[in-house]
């Protein structure tokens, strides 16, 4: 019904999206929100594939992402928490100590 | 009949997801870029819901749209928003992002036409049981068991490790 190209169509137009996002952005919380886009692309694409091969082992695995996000999202946050401490701002640009 | 109708929401679904996407990435102010998120998030479960994963649904509106997104909500109300809003939103090297997001959009688009995707004789034509939750239960308490109490401990891991780098330190 649905065709499946045009969720893998989908899935890379929003992975796009989500890497110019991560690139680009200089706000620390929306870099991981771009991951966030990024992970929820390839969720698009392991359901259809899931609904295409007509096996839930798909679904599953997207569900397993989807966790994994959630503890991404928990750890990320909390060093993006522990950096706004020591310095003002979430800004990327800031953070040159390991620039050589 | 459903057919087109199917069809109709995909294209609705799809343009509504991209179009929430672009604005999420290019919004200026962080709050108005998650709200942006949160009606992607939305339109992803819609999608789900078209190639039948119920289940798939519910976990991203109940914890991608309800939990992860108000937690990075709350995040953003630590920032000082006027003064995140009023700097340039992009780095200065955002041509280059760009260039790097076109080239992987073609890449994938290239590689559409590779046949990664088996002909899949086995699709039975509008079948939409399989998606149901009782063969993902099914599949996931029995066959992948074991990853599901690893993920378990992921969690827990994240958990912990999140509350030993946020604390203050000296606090014990």
């Amino acid at each position: 019904m649905v065709p499946v190209g045009a969720c893998l169509g989908l899935s890379a137009v929003l992975f796009a999206i989500g890497l110019v996002g991560f690139l680009g952005r200089r706000n620390i919380i929306l870099m991981l929100v771009s991951v966030e886009i990024m992970l929820n692309a390839v969720n698009v694409s392991l359901a259809a594939f899931s609904y295409r091969l007509q096996d839930p082992r798909g679904q599953i695995l997207a569900l397993f992402v989807i966790a994994v996000a959630a503890a991404e999202a928990a750890v990320g946050l909390g060093l993006v928490l522990a950096l706004s401490r020591h310095r003002a701002g979430v800004n990327i640009e800031d953070l040159t100590e390991l620039k050589w | 009949m459903p057919i087109i109708a199917g069809q109709i929401a995909f294209s609705y679904l799809a343009a509504g997801s991209v179009a929430s996407a672009i604005l999420a990435v290019t919004r200026k102010n962080p709050v108005h870029s998650m709200l942006w998120v949160l009606a992607l998030f939305l339109h992803v479960a819609g999608i789900f819901l078209l190639v039948g994963a119920e289940f798939l649904a519910a976990v991203q509106v109940i914890v991608y749209a309800g939990a992860i997104l108000v937690f990075y909500l709350f995040f953003l109300m630590l920032l000082d928003l006027p003064r995140e809003a009023a700097g340039p939103r992009f780095g200065a090297h955002w041509p280059l992002c760009a260039g790097a997001g076109l080239g992987f959009a073609a890449l994938a688009w290239y590689s559409r036409n590779l046949r990664l995707v088996p002909n899949a004789e086995r699709a039975v034509a509008g079948a939409p049981s399989l998606g149901s939750l009782s063969a993902v239960g099914t599949a996931l308490f029995t066959q992948f068991v074991l990853p599901f109490e690893i993920v378990s401990l992921i969690l827990l891991a994240a958990i912990v490790g999140a509350v030993v780098v946020a604390r203050k330190k000296g606090t014990s």
